[in-house]
This record gives structure tokens, C-alpha cells and sequence, in this order.
């Protein structure tokens, strides 16, 4: 019965579908009693982080989407046990006539996915689209999953899916969240370009290695001299790169962001 | 659990294609309950047919075991999914307004022209604006002739209409009422390939556009997306963003391009800007190069390849002509002396001198092809050089050769249906609009503010600019026409299209050529109030693609080409009306209303448009409309078709080209004959600098010249991911997404100014500060985004936000087009140069923001909702 939201951020091209499709959905209709309408901007049900990680020429932008954790152990339904439930297929509802004033409902949420809508006084967040679950509509899904052209978001039973290789935001907060990230969540990268400054050449083959915190992570130079270490933990790090017997011996962190180190002479 | 939401039940599904340009996209199905809309979602194909059904007209690639096709539900562009907000947007024009201190009658005291984008506007009603448009007409027509009226707004995009489509519906009406002056599209988003590339490999892609086809198709390149897909391994975007261009018919390329990465293939992003593919596939390698500098760099590849000897030269010597000659440049052997080298072209081009040779190795050792979709050097300051480069590379490789193909727009259909006669050609038409009438005067609509305020223009080209072969390049023309075929200058402005400012070049300039009184009467029909229309004096509301019956499918763009009819999805917004149907009122009062509509009804004009098209061969007219929409079978041997010029790899003798030679032509005769001394656009391509206006330069827009000691920053516009061009603006949904805007200390949302953390730095400026971006033309107001991904000494401004006028030259929307240059390509060449000059950007500070806002009190008085960006309000009198 319990279903489950399944997002594979590594997938994301950035197009906000989803972010669109739930506003689409929910700005300007009245889906009572699942849920009031939207205001036109300002809240993000469905929200696609967006972030910006190393240095040029090693750019990427990752694009996570998040939405209302629809956690078993919910700190909203705590807050408000008679205004906010929890449905049997695990969505978390704010009803919106008993929660209505009520704005003790969006400092409970650790994960700061509820709204204040001020204009109607009342508490909002993500439905799962349960009108659209429970209805006789177009569609049967959440709005966020059928707008992903790319299949990134997915919804359904937690038994139908491998669930081993997901995590949640913020276990520790102890909420049992229902939006598991396929794949895990994002982590740090270190990436380079090898060159030989004499030459005037890029390494091609050069052997890049990461030791620290307990780990090694290597990877080789490819036909651009770019290495890319990628899924690394934050910790501090020494950078060796080596190609012709020469060696180079660089200190990096990823504690604090992703690392590009642009163009590097090995001599 | 009880359901209390049937109220919100939709009684009424519409599928319809939405897109910003006008060929279509992937359909969205429109559910609305009672004429009101609900959502805007996509469309599951197998709504209205059986998987069946479906199957003839399904298309499947198979590569290394890996089947691809397309998904059972659609993918439609940003907008289309975000439609709601454009037809009830905030920002409707929902009455005719005409503007408070304009009078008709051409009195030059009471037309106040100098208060155009200054003054507000008031409601009037239907009747008082026919009787104002039609006492105009009279009038003008009257004392200069029927060519003082300019028709603004031929083609280009627009929602995706057809019976109901403007853009040309006022010239139907004027060509009733004895002519009228064509502003001529020139060829925007492709300038490069048209200017240059043309004169190298021939007219190009629906015989002129100046992308690669081949002429024994028609100039269609079938194929070309399937032959990357099959033999392609490495891919080079070179001004390519696919997942940027899905803005604009459908997001299917996203799955092409992990179908791609699943193959192995290895791509490169060339390009100032980490564009939206590069930031979002592991895959993807970016080489970050200084904007319109790309000439150099692709001199340095062939640098390399000519001395490592790793190009086609079998095929360059049965294929081409002239080769010898670029040869020379490149190698430094003749007259000028200097070797192309990567050495040379790294400071020019911002490329490290190890990345460019291991580029030129890489492109050269793989089976490589070139993706073009629009933005980069291809729309700059002698975009024909980069244009002939591109071309020169691809053809050094072989094109044609499998795998060795140019993808562009035109070129990226996968699959070809039995019905289709072209790669873009809608399956059905009726347009009323888009006759293209060749009429004896006609002004470029890249210099229409050049013709308005010298009274006189000289150009090379055609009044059918785009889709014309090569030589037409080489005809003079003048205007005004000669007097005696008819001849006058211009007095009236009717704009379809109201975006000329922001959307092409030396828009500043445009605001001031139409702010003198020798303009009589500006009129535009516009949904939306905003860009040129806040500089008119007459706005007529017009209904959005979603109000209005027509038949509109996909052609262009998309993984399946569909026929489709559509009844309205919801209530007409105001007292809008159609293009077509504004035409036909118009027409009305001069008696000529049958010779447009011809006495018949939508409802059969739509039906003969189905009758006249071969969609009869596969689909009864009622079956269409009771489904909504049909896609074509596909052509059982559409994969045996040869793909794009693999014919004239193989031969080209019996597949010639359509240049005077027939092969390609590394060196132009026909531009040495019809233009000898033109220093700008030689018979071949060269690395251009320009310079100053006294030595005959047309632009002097690089780092190298004098004016880069003022305006130091090379300054990109490439189009944006969530607006088409200057479309989308003012959706509030794609505003709030992070990078769409910049929110200013003033709470106003600025348009994002992307800068390196070294240039900011430079300038003391840090992120949300609020940024002039200047230079001779004018000043934008920007939002400080401080990014890796520009290079220092460039900055990026997506095109097209809207105007926000604070004074003459002074614009808070920061819309980059203001400043670009209002010159043309080049001397001969009549296109737009909108990206990659000159600019300084600087802080606002908040001094001087104070003294601004006591200084034009009226423009920073106006009301402003950031969610939309609109302040209609504070433009029309009473809010109406």
C-alpha cells in the first residue's frame, strides 16, 4: 500500500518540469479538500535546487528536485495531530480547513518544504497530487512525475522498487522520509587538466590519485588531459598526478565544494 | 475517501501543439471545465489510438544492440507547459488602448512622438479603433502613397498558429488597398551560415537558409540524425545547446542525448558560455573560448591537421576547389605571413595551446559531426567568417562521409513519414499570413531604424531574404523604391510582431527611430503588453494560440511530425480576436473583407486546408477531428534514403552543389566579381578584426581594437533556456526558477548579468548587486551572477528580456539587444550582429540609483509585481 517517491538526480537535465507541473496543477485550482490553491509564485512545493560546482573549465550544475518528504515519523503531523495525516499510501495531507491559521504547521518541518499562505491563512505543502491518486482525472499520477519527460521522478509502491541503493535528505533527522534519491545524493568532485608545459601538450594516460580520510581514488587522464575523480566524500585530500616519471603533489579539500583545478603543468 | 473535487473535473480536453516558433511541437492536452483552463499537461499518444494503430507510424533505431524510439508520452517545450500563465497572464491586452497624448491626422504637434514608450495608454473600444485604423489608412494612403505603410512582423515566431496566424495578415489587408513596404526577414539564428557558408558550399537548407543540404532533395537533409546516431562517435557543439533548444518544439532531445551516451559517444561543448548541455551531462566536455573569436580557433585546428596531415584529402581533392588558397592563409605562405598556429590563435581565442591541438587531434581521429542550433558566433560581428570555418572544418573531414554530417534545425528528424514533403513543412496549411508578396519597396528588418532615420538605404540581398539561393546576395537595392514604380518613405508602422527592439539589432537606436514625427501612426497587434507596443499608439488585443480553432501540428523539431485541428480550450481573454480575423475587420471598412476570407468560413477554410493537403491519403477529415491529432505513417525505407550529403560524398559529379562549380568552393569567384574591394567579407574566409568607421570597418568588436579600451568585455547573448527569444518573459513560474533572474536591492527582479568571479572582483562587484552594462548605445540594468561559467574578459546576457524604458538609452529590463550594434553583419551583408561586442559593465551605485530615481521619477514610479514583471497597470490608464 505504502508508495514511494524515487528521484534520480544524476538523470536531471535541469528542465523544472516538475517544478512547473506542480504549479501548474495547484496554482489557480482548488482541490479541496486535498489542498487549497497554490499562489501564483513564491512557493515550491516541488522545488529543483539548483548548484554550481568547481571552477572553468570544469563546470557542472547539479539539479535536485525536492519535495515534502512524506515522512512516516512526521514532525507536522506531530505538531497539528488534528489538522495533518497521514493517509494508508503514506502521503502526509494538511487538511485545509483544520489547519487553517495554523502556523506553528510550517516551523515543524525540518526540511522547510510547508508555506505560509498568507493571503488564505494557511499552511501548504506538496499532496502528492492524492486528488489526482483518489479521482476520476486525465491522469492518476503526481503531476511532478508525469511532467518528467525523462523518467527522473518516479512514484509507486516501495515494493516495486530497489530502494538498496538510495538515500534520504537528512536520516538523522529521524523522520523516515518516503522521497528516497537513487543513486544517493550528490557528492564532490576533483578534475583537471594535465599538461606538459614544455610541449605544449596535454597528458594523455596521466594517473591522478586522491589519498585521504582512509581512501584512494585514481583516475586517468583522458584524450582532453582532464581527470575527473568523481562521487568523493568531503574530507582533505593529497592530489598526486603523474605521467613520464614526473610527479605532482597538490593538497585539495573537498570539505567545503567541488574542486576544478583548471589547467595543470606537470614538470 | 469522499471526492469533492468534481467541481475541477475538466469537460473538455484540447490537444494542441504550443511552441514560440512557428512549426509546432509536441502537443499538450489542454483540460478545462466550463471554458476556464485547468492544466496544461502532456500528451500520452496512445490517448486516441491503439498501440496498433500506432505502430505504422512509429519509428525504432537499433545500435551495438540498443533500440531507441519515441516515448508513448510526449514531451512538449517549457512554454507550452507553463501556457496557463501566458493566457491569463497579468500582462493581457485585453482592449484596443491607444496611447493619451497621440492624435491621428499626422499633425506633428499632436502626435507626440518624442513621448513613445513615455506616455500611458487608455481603453477605447473596438469601434473607435477601426474608425482611427481606417481614417489613418485613408489619410496616409492619401497624401504619401501606399507604400508609406510598413508591415512589420513577416514570419518569424510567434505562437504556432495557421488560419489564425499574424505576421502578415496586415500586408494581406494592404495588398487590397494598393501595396504597402515589406520589412523583410532577414536570416536571424543562422546569419553566419547564410552570409558566409553559402558561398562555400552553396544555398543550403531550404535553398538558402546556408546550413548543409543537399540540392537532389529539395534541399531537405533527411537522415542526419540517424546517420550520427549510427556512425558519429564524438560530437561537437560548436553554437549548439540541445537542451537549451528545447525551449522551442519539443524536450525530446534530452532522451537523444542519454540514448547518445549510452552509445559511447563523446561530445564537446566550444562555447563561451557552459550552456545548459554542457552543465548537465557527465559526458561533456567544455572548451570555454572568448566570445566571436571562434574563427581563430578553427583556423588553428585546420593549422593542425594541414601539418599533422590527419584531413580528408582524397575527398578535398575531388570535392573542392580552391583549396590551396585557404591552404596558404593557414600555413602562413602567403602574402600575409603568418601561420595560423595554435601559438597564434590561444590569446586571440582564450584557448589553451594544449586544448586546441588536442581538440584539432581529437576531431580529426574520430568520426566527428558538428551540432548547430543557433546562439555563438554564428549571429555576431562578421558571423560569415565563423560560418565559413565551421563549414571548412566539417568539409576537411569529409562531409557527407558516414558519421560526417552537420545537425541543425532542419537537419534533426529521425525518420521520415510518407507524407512529408520537406524536414519542416507543416502537413497542412492556410495561412493567409505568410504569402511572402514580393512588393517594389521592402527594407530589411535589420535596418528598418537606419531607413527610418536617413530616409534612404542602400543594400545587398533580396526582398525575399531567407529562403533564396546564393546569388541573390549580389542585387543592390535601394530605398525608397525609385518614385515613379511608387516610391515614398515611410509614415506608418503596423507591427505584427512588436519585438524588433529586443529581438534584433541596435535596439536603442530602433526606440529613437521611431520617436520622430515623420512616424504618423504606429500600430501593433499583440497579446501582451510590451516591447515595442509600449512605443505605439495603437494596440489591438489579440487572442493566444489556446482561444482560437485552427489546425496546427508539429513539423520541425520533433521526434514525430503530426497533423492536428483544434476547437478552442477556453474562453476568449477581453475582447481579443485573431490576426486573421483583426485583418478582416480592418478590411471590412474598405469593402475588400471577401478578397481575404473569400466568403468562407474558419470551418471550411480549415477543411479545404486538410482537402488541399495529402493528409487525405491516410485520415478522413472527421476522423482528424474527432482524434484531434494524427501522426503520419512512416516511410517503410526510411532508413535506405541517403542521409544528409552522402550522395555527394560518393558523387559528386552526378550530386553536384548548387555553387557555380558544383563542389565546394574554399575560395569565392562570385565574391571577388560582385564585391572586389570588400575588405570585410573576402572570396574566403580570414580572420577579421575590423576597426575604426573612417577606414571603412563596419565594427570594430574585439578585444584588439580601440573601442575594447572603453568597453572592454565581450559581451554573449545567447538565447535563453526559459524564454523563446523575447517570448515567455513574464511567466512568472519560469522567473522564480534560480538563474532565471536576479532580485536587485530594490526588490526589482533584474535579468541575470553572468560574469567571472575575476571580472567581478575587478569591479567590486558581488552577487544581487545591480549592474549598468554599457556601452556607446546605451545602458541595460542587470543582476550580478557571478559564475565559473563565462570566461574573464566575456560576460553573458541571455537575449530577449523585456524593455523597461527609463530614459532615452536608459533600460532597467535589460534587455542586451538595446546595445548591440545597430549595424549590419558587414558592408555587403544586411544581417544582425547581436552577440560578442563590446560592453563595460560597472556597479550601480546607490548614489547614483537615487539620482536616477529623482530623475525620472515617472519610470521608477511605476507599479511593478516581480512575480510577473509586469506593471500594466502603471502603462494604461484605469488598469484596463
Amino acid at each position: 500500500m505504502a508508495k514511494v517517491f524515487v528521484i534520480d538526480y544524476k538523470g536531471c537535465v535541469g528542465c523544472h518540469n516538475c517544478q512547473i507541473g506542480c504549479k501548474d496543477e495547484h496554482c489557480g485550482n482548488d482541490w479541496s479538500p486535498y489542498a487549497k490553491p497554490q499562489p501564483l509564485s513564491g512557493q515550491f512545493w516541488c522545488k529543483v535546487n539548483q548548484k554550481e560546482r568547481g571552477a572553468r573549465p570544469h563546470v557542472k550544475v547539479s539539479y535536485q528536485t525536492t519535495l515534502c518528504n512524506h515522512c512516516d515519523d512526521a514532525p507536522c503531523v506531530k505538531a497539528a495531530p488534528d489538522a495533518v495525516y497521514k493517509r494508508d499510501d503514506g502521503l502526509v495531507i494538511i487538511d485545509p480547513e483544520k489547519a487553517k491559521g495554523n502556523k506553528a504547521i510550517v516551523g515543524s518541518c525540518p526540511y522547510h518544504v510547508i508555506y505560509w499562505n498568507e493571503e488564505l491563512q494557511l499552511p501548504q505543502k506538496c499532496t502528492g497530487c492524492a486528488h489526482l491518486l483518489d479521482g476520476d482525472h486525465p491522469i492518476n499520477v503526481p503531476r511532478c512525475v508525469d511532467n518528467c519527460h525523462i523518467e527522473i521522478i518516479r512514484f509507486g509502491e516501495e515494493k516495486d522498487f530497489d530502494l538498496s541503493d538510495c538515500e534520504v535528505l537528512h536520516p538523522e533527522y529521524g523522520t523516515k522520509p518516503r522521497v528516497y534519491y537513487k543513486g544517493g545524493l550528490p557528492k564532490k568532485f576533483v578534475a583537471g587538466t594535465v599538461y606538459d608545459p614544455d610541449a605544449q601538450e596535454v597528458y594523455i594516460g596521466a594517473k591522478a590519485t586522491l589519498s585521504g580520510d582512509g581512501d584512494t581514488f585514481t583516475a586517468t587522464t583522458d584524450d582532453w588531459g582532464d581527470f575527473w575523480l568523481r562521487d568523493l566524500p568531503d574530507a582533505d585530500f593529497t592530489l598526486t598526478i603523474e605521467a613520464d616519471g614526473k610527479t605532482k603533489t597538490l593538497d585539495v579539500s573537498t570539505k567545503e565544494k567541488d574542486i576544478g583545478l583548471g589547467d595543470i603543468a606537470l614538470v | 475517501m469522499v471526492d469533492q473535487t468534481s467541481q475541477l473535473k475538466p469537460n473538455k480536453t484540447v490537444v494542441r501543439p504550443i511552441a514560440c516558433g512557428g512549426t509546432g511541437g509536441d502537443p499538450v492536452a489542454i483540460d478545462s471545465k466550463d471554458g476556464k483552463l485547468i492544466r496544461f499537461r502532456p500528451l500520452r499518444w496512445d490517448a486516441e489510438y491503439t498501440a496498433e494503430e500506432l505502430k505504422d507510424s512509429w519509428w525504432e533505431v537499433e545500435v551495438d544492440g540498443k533500440k531507441f524510439s519515441p516515448d508513448i508520452r510526449d514531451a512538449p517545450n517549457y512554454f507550452a507547459l507553463a501556457y496557463k500563465t501566458r493566457v491569463y497572464s497579468e500582462n493581457r491586452v485585453k482592449y484596443p488602448l491607444k496611447r493619451v497624448d497621440w492624435e491621428p491626422g499626422g499633425d506633428p504637434d499632436k502626435i507626440n512622438a518624442q513621448n513613445r514608450g513615455r506616455s500611458k495608454f487608455a481603453r477605447i473600444s473596438w469601434d473607435e479603433a477601426l474608425d482611427i485604423i481606417e481614417a489613418e489608412l485613408r489619410r496616409i494612403i492619401d497624401s504619401y502613397g501606399a507604400f508609406s505603410v510598413l508591415c512589420i512582423g513577416e514570419d518569424g515566431h510567434r505562437e504556432s498558429k495557421d488560419l489564425q496566424a499574424g505576421g502578415g495578415m496586415h500586408a494581406t489587408v494592404m495588398n487590397q488597398l494598393g501595396g504597402y513596404t515589406r520589412e523583410s526577414r532577414t536570416p536571424d539564428s543562422v546569419e553566419g551560415w547564410y552570409w558566409g557558408a553559402k558561398h562555400f558550399w552553396g544555398s543550403g537548407s531550404n535553398r538558402g537558409l546556408g546550413m548543409i543540404a543537399p540540392p537532389e532533395t529539395n534541399f531537405c537533409s533527411w537522415n542526419v540524425c540517424y546517420d550520427i546516431t549510427k556512425y558519429s562517435d564524438f560530437i561537437a557543439f560548436h553554437a549548439g545547446d540541445l537542451e537549451l533548444t528545447q525551449n522551442y518544439a519539443s524536450q525530446f532531445w534530452s532522451r537523444l542525448l542519454k540514448y547518445w551516451e549510452e552509445l559511447g559517444k563523446e561530445f564537446v561543448v566550444i562555447d563561451p558560455f557552459c550552456n545548459y548541455t554542457a552543465v548537465c551531462h557527465e559526458t561533456v566536455k567544455w572548451i570555454p573560448v572568448l566570445p566571436n573569436t571562434d574563427a581563430a580557433l578553427d583556423f588553428a585546428i585546420m593549422y593542425v591537421w594541414l601539418t599533422e596531415g590527419t584531413y580528408d584529402k582524397d575527398y578535398i581533392d575531388t570535392h573542392s576547389i580552391y583549396f590551396n588558397k585557404v591552404c596558404d592563409y593557414i600555413l602562413g605562405t602567403d602574402e600575409e605571413g603568418i601561420p595560423k598556429t595554435p601559438e597564434w590563435a590561444s590569446p586571440l581565442c582564450g584557448v589553451p595551446v594544449w586544448t586546441i591541438k588536442a581538440l584539432a587531434r581529437k576531431w580529426a581521429k574520430h568520426t566527428t559531426s558538428l551540432v548547430h542550433f543557433s546562439s555563438g558566433s554564428i549571429k555576431g560581428p562578421y558571423s560569415h567568417e565563423p560560418g565559413r570555418t565551421h563549414a571548412y572544418k566539417i568539409a576537411m573531414q569529409g562531409l557527407g562521409k558516414p558519421g560526417v554530417q552537420q545537425f541543425f534545425m532542419n537537419a534533426s528528424d529521425m525518420s521520415k513519414q510518407t507524407l512529408s514533403k520537406t524536414t519542416t513543412a507543416p502537413l497542412s496549411m492556410c495561412s493567409k499570413s505568410r504569402m511572402f508578396y514580393p512588393t517594389v519597396q521592402s527594407v530589411p528588418r535589420s535596418a528598418v531604424a537606419h531607413a527610418l532615420n536617413d530616409g534612404e538605404l542602400k543594400w545587398w540581398g533580396s526582398p525575399c531574404i531567407v529562403y533564396v539561393p546564393t546569388d541573390e546576395q549580389f542585387k543592390e537595392f535601394n530605398y525608397p523604391a525609385p518614385a515613379d514604380q511608387g516610391g515614398t518613405e515611410i509614415h506608418l508602422l503596423w507591427s505584427e510582431k512588436p519585438c524588433n527592439m529586443n529581438c534584433w539589432n541596435g535596439g536603442f537606436n530602433y526606440q529613437e527611430a521611431i520617436r520622430t514625427p515623420k512616424v504618423e501612426c504606429f500600430i501593433t497587434n499583440h497579446q501582451w503588453l510590451e516591447n515595442d507596443s509600449l512605443f505605439a499608439d495603437l494596440i489591438l488585443p489579440v487572442t493566444t494560440c489556446v482561444e482560437e480553432n485552427d489546425m496546427v501540428g508539429a513539423s520541425q523539431i520533433v521526434p514525430l511530425k503530426i497533423a492536428s485541428y483544434q476547437v478552442p480550450a477556453c474562453d476568449t481573454v477581453g475582447e481579443s480576436f485573431s490576426d486573421y480575423q483583426i485583418a478582416i475587420k480592418v478590411a471590412e471598412r474598405f469593402g475588400v473583407a471577401e478578397n481575404i476570407n473569400l466568403g468562407m468560413t474558419d470551418e471550411e477554410w480549415l477543411e479545404y486546408a486538410f482537402e488541399q493537403s495529402r493528409l487525405p491519403e491516410e485520415i478522413d477529415f472527421e476522423t482528424l477531428k474527432t482524434k484531434q491529432y494524427y501522426i503520419p505513417k512512416t516511410d517503410p525505407d526510411w532508413k535506405d534514403m541517403p542521409a544528409g550529403m552522402r550522395n555527394f560524398y560518393n558523387d559528386p559529379e552526378q550530386f553536384p552543389l548548387d555553387t557555380p562549380s558544383g563542389k565546394l568552393e574554399f575560395w569565392s569567384q562570385a565574391l571577388a566579381d560582385n564585391f572586389p574591394d570588400d575588405k570585410e567579407r573576402t572570396p574566403m574566409a580570414r580572420w577579421i578584426i575590423g576597426g575604426p568607421a573612417e577606414e571603412g570597418w563596419t565594427h570594430d568588436e574585439t578585444p584588439f581594437g580601440e573601442k575594447a579600451k572603453t568597453y572592454p568585455l565581450l559581451l554573449i547573448a545567447n538565447p535563453a533556456r526559459f524564454r523563446v527569444h523575447v517570448q515567455g518573459d513574464d511567466i512568472p513560474w519560469f522567473r522564480e526558477i534560480e538563474t532565471t533572474k536576479v532580485r536587485g536591492f530594490d526588490g526589482y527582479l533584474y535579468e541575470p548579468l553572468w560574469i567571472s568571479p575575476v571580472d567581478a572582483e575587478a569591479r567590486g562587484i558581488v552577487n544581487g548587486d545591480i549592474i549598468k552594462v554599457y556601452n556607446e548605445q546605451g545602458v541595460i540594468l542587470t543582476g550580478a551572477m557571478i559564475t565559473e561559467r563565462v570566461l574573464p574578459g566575456s560576460i553573458m546576457i541571455h537575449k530577449g528580456s523585456r524593455v523597461d524604458p527609463i530614459a532615452k538609452g536608459i533600460d532597467r529590463g535589460g534587455a542586451a539587444n538595446l546595445i548591440s550594434p545597430p549595424r549590419s553583419i558587414s558592408k555587403h551583408c544586411v544581417g544582425f550582429a547581436v552577440s560578442g561586442y563590446l560592453a563595460q559593465a560597472e556597479k550601480l551605485s546607490r548614489a547614483e540609483y537615487d539620482e536616477w530615481k529623482q530623475k525620472y521619477p515617472e519610470a521608477f514610479a511605476r507599479e511593478y509585481d516581480p512575480a510577473t514583471g509586469t506593471s500594466y497597470a502603471s502603462w494604461v490608464e484605469g488598469g484596463q
